[in-house]
């Protein structure tokens, strides 16, 4: 019997074939899936030349596992970091902006508050990251709605790395001291619970706030930075939202009102210095005893919670109170900013920077970010994080369950081209009234007409066509499991 | 009589005259004109380099460019509306207003107290090095570094009210920072601090100038100390006083490390003055044809302070020579 011979012709034939159906095949069969998320990203970024990357982003956030992970995929890879810009991520913006203008291709990653996404995608500066995550079969996964964060007009933008939500931190010991309860159940007719209302929330700061004993009932900022930040919460759980279809500013309306009237009722209950006060200066008054409540980003968490807290295992977290007033219990936390990277799409090195990026956002390295017991910048924002030791050990179980609950019903600030400028208005009014230089009734009419000015200059149609997005980072839930 | 040769008005041919000036001396229309060359073409060379950044500015604030949707050379032409914008805008005038506030508060503390000092200095003491050497360190120091320090001196519960408190024997707490009225008043007094230092180099350096003989002229007529300094030094010193004044405040307009770095125009809008809202405006709400606009208009009202100050310095200039040129009559 003659032996069948095999000739090139036929071996190259069947290469052929098999390359062009052999990825439809292996993602059928779910085998392009089965490596770890590393290996996948590390296998296409090695398709690519090695390159030096150049970031914008604040010392803060990159240091200890961000700099090793880095070292690890330019050993792998030949990519890696080679010049950082340290900027405070506040002064990002601008920064990511003049490049933006610039067309610059200097910088290949930024790391900055995503609520800039619709700002500088417009501006034409970021990179989408579809296409990327479709190739090393990367699923962007965050708790609750989060992830549409990172989405505008359809489009993938950013990789997360810092949740930053707001969760709600009480003064354990005060809380839950026996003479303390029978106290306030004997002022107000009512056993002393967590509160689920921003209208408890005050009759609670109210009573335990003891000034003349060095404790502050509330240790919310009000300064003209960051201040405005609580009115969100305020004004999402009375059921508000800042604009409507037509794009006209519904602030000055009860609901807004209402978030205007919790918003500076608090005062008395307040550090004086609180409008002058960032958040340099809060944190201390909370690690060393000065506060009884408040709602702060979770990264505090880790914070009073680590060795060098005078006020280590002293307190309680969890969900910020909502509000009825829109006739429903409705709970609205703020996550504020996320922040994350972004790609600038017109970097030579664009591939190579999204490669990195998505190394440093799989499941297994973010866990190492976000649960570093000493570099705590980075906050969770992965459901993986919530089944990890390593992550709990940072924030503590009781801390975690409360990070989730607020993620879960956590909204944007103004996820709008020309946030800034809706937002700047907005806080210096709030401010403005804190401070006495200007009427309360005046805050919510001068924020519209400042605001009007804004969607006129940036154009009404193409604001009320990323209105669709800003609703989408809403949550679904009002009340969370 | 030929051309040239005749009687001038004293009677000298012109042939006379020019036999009589040096040889050296007939080539100096030249090398003035080399001279004058010399000191311009630098001049003409910074104008060449800064001449870009102004037409673009021009270019802008005459245009209406929203960074979000367009190139900047797709921007629209609008004239002057942008101008009328800012004129228009509340916001800017009321900056404008807190601006001059400060400028006009912080120079005449700056002046005051560098005054007072350089009258303490200009005759010199055994260690007068070290006192000059003190006076003028707020000066040399980073204004970055000067908002970020004093912020931490300036808490209620900070030193600066510690030591006010042990002082006056009372508890001191004072809101530096975030009562609006004490904040104003807090950044005063930082630029105060920061630049009294240039008040006192000038105003030391100009009582070091003036002429002892009248001084002494009047002392040994019996003058009083207060009365020298009020007839005699002070007259004389106008022209500097006011060109320490007018430099200052041209200078405290501008001022923007210390206002940001400290209070980032708040609390509320207290300090918010037209650096910071200017840099708001272009950084923070990327409105580039608005800082533009803006830009210019407050570079031509500094332009029409400097206009005035060059003519009122004129005036004083005028005084002082006609003091000086009808000797044995005092004005």
């Amino acid at each position: 019997m003659r032996e069948r011979q095999v000739s090139r012709r036929t071996v190259l034939k069947s290469g052929l074939t098999a390359a062009a159906i052999g990825p439809w095949v292996l993602a059928q069969s779910r085998v392009a899936e089965a490596g770890p998320e590393e290996d996948r990203i590390v296998q296409a970024a090695k398709k690519l030349q090695p390159a030096e990357l150049n970031g914008m982003i604040w010392s803060l956030y990159y240091r200890g596992p961000m700099t090793e992970q880095q070292q690890e995929f330019r050993n792998l890879t030949g990519i890696g970091v080679g010049n950082i810009q340290d900027i405070p991520t506040p002064q990002i913006i601008q920064r990511a902006m003049a490049e933006a203008i610039a067309r610059s291709d200097k910088f290949d990653f930024m790391h900055l508050d995503l609520t800039m996404i619709p700002s500088l995608a417009s501006a034409g500066l970021l990179e989408p990251l579809d296409d990327y995550m479709e190739e090393v079969g990367y699923k962007l996964e965050m708790v609750g709605n989060a992830a549409n964060f990172m989405r505008y007009q359809g489009k993938t933008y950013a990789l997360p790395s810092d949740g930053n939500v707001f969760v709600q931190l009480i003064r354990k010991d005060f809380f839950e001291h026996p003479d303390e309860q029978k106290a306030f159940a004997d002022k107000y007719g009512r056993p002393l619970t967590w509160p689920q209302t921003w209208e408890e929330h005050r009759q609670v700061v109210e009573f335990f706030h003891r000034p003349e004993k060095g404790l502050v009932a509330s240790g919310s900022l009000r300064d003209r930075t960051f201040g405005g930040f609580w009115f969100y919460m305020y004004f999402y759980s009375a059921g508000g939202f800042p604009f409507n279809d037509d794009l006209e500013p519904t602030l000055n309306t009860p609901a807004g009102q209402y978030a205007l009237d919790l918003h500076l009722n608090l005062q008395p209950f307040s550090h004086p210095e609180a409008p002058g006060w960032g958040t340099t200066q809060m944190i201390p008054q909370h690690a060393s005893g000065h506060i009884f409540s408040s709602q702060y980003w979770d990264g505090l968490i880790a914070l009073v919670e680590g060795p060098k807290s005078q006020t280590r295992d002293k307190w309680l977290y969890g969900l910020v109170p909502g509000s009825e007033f829109s006739g429903k219990l409705r709970y609205r936390s703020i996550a504020i900013p996320i922040v994350g990277l972004v790609i600038n799409r017109h970097s030579p090195r664009k591939r190579q920077a999204a490669f990195m990026a998505l190394y440093w956002s799989t499941l297994q390295n973010s866990i190492d970010i976000v649960g570093h017991p000493e570099f705590t910048f980075h906050d969770p924002w992965h459901p993986g994080h919530f089944t990890s030791p390593k992550v709990k050990e940072v924030y503590t179980r009781a801390g975690m369950d409360a990070i989730k609950q607020n993620l879960l019903v956590a909204g944007p600030s103004i996820y709008l081209t020309g946030y800034p400028e809706f937002q700047e208005a907005l806080f210096k009014h709030l401010s403005e009234a804190y401070t006495g230089q200007l009427a309360a009734k005046e805050v919510l009419s001068k924020t519209e007409q400042a605001w009007r000015e804004t969607i006129k200059n940036i154009g009404k149609r193409k604001l009320q066509a990323e209105l669709a997005d800003y609703k989408a980072a809403f949550p679904d839930i009002d009340v969370p499991g | 009589m030929r051309h040239g040769e005749g009687g001038g008005r004293n009677g000298r041919g012109r042939n006379d005259r020019l036999r009589r000036i040096p040889k050296s001396a007939l080539h100096f229309p030249e090398s003035l004109t080399l001279f004058r060359w010399g000191v311009l073409v630098p001049f003409f060379a910074l104008l060449l380099f800064l001449l870009p950044v102004f037409l673009l500015q021009i270019y802008f604030s005459v245009h209406s460019w929203t960074v979000y949707l367009t190139n900047w050379w797709e921007a629209q032409f609008v004239g002057l509306a942008t101008f009328w914008e800012v004129l228009s805008d509340e916001r800017f005038l009321w900056s404008l207003v807190r601006s001059l506030l400060f400028a006009s508060a912080s120079t005449l503390g700056c002046f005051v107290v560098g005054f007072a000092l350089a009258l303490l200095m200009y005759r010199p003491f055994k260690g007068h090095g070290f006192f000059y050497t003190m006076f003028i360190l707020p000066m040399l120091t980073v204004p970055i570094v000067i908002a970020y320090t004093f912020e931490m001196l300036l808490y209620q519960k900070g030193p600066l009210n510690g030591v006010l408190s042990f002082l006056l024997g009372t508890d001191v707490h004072v809101m530096w920072l975030t009562n609006p009225t004490m904040a104003v008043c807090t950044i005063i007094l930082l630029e105060i601090w920061n630049w009294t230092p240039f008040a006192f180099i000038l105003m030391l350096a100009s009582l070091a100038a003036l002429p002892h003989e009248i001084v002494e002229a009047a002392q040994s007529l019996g003058a009083s100390r207060w009365r020298i300094f009020w007839e005699i030094q002070l007259p004389l010193l106008r022209p500097v006083i006011l060109l320490a004044l007018v430099l200052r405040f041209l200078e405290a307009m501008g001022e923007f490390a210390k206002t940001w770095g400290l209070l980032q125009g708040g609390p509320g809008s207290a300090t918010e003055t037209i650096p910071v809202y200017l840099y708001l405006t272009t950084w923070s709400f990327f409105r580039i044809s608005k800082g533009a606009a803006m830009s210019y208009i407050v570079m031509l009202l500094m332009i029409v302070l400097v206009l005035l100050a060059i003519r009122i310095l004129r005036r004083e200039k005028t005084a002082l020579d006609r003091m000086y040129s009808t000797p044995g009559q005092l004005v």
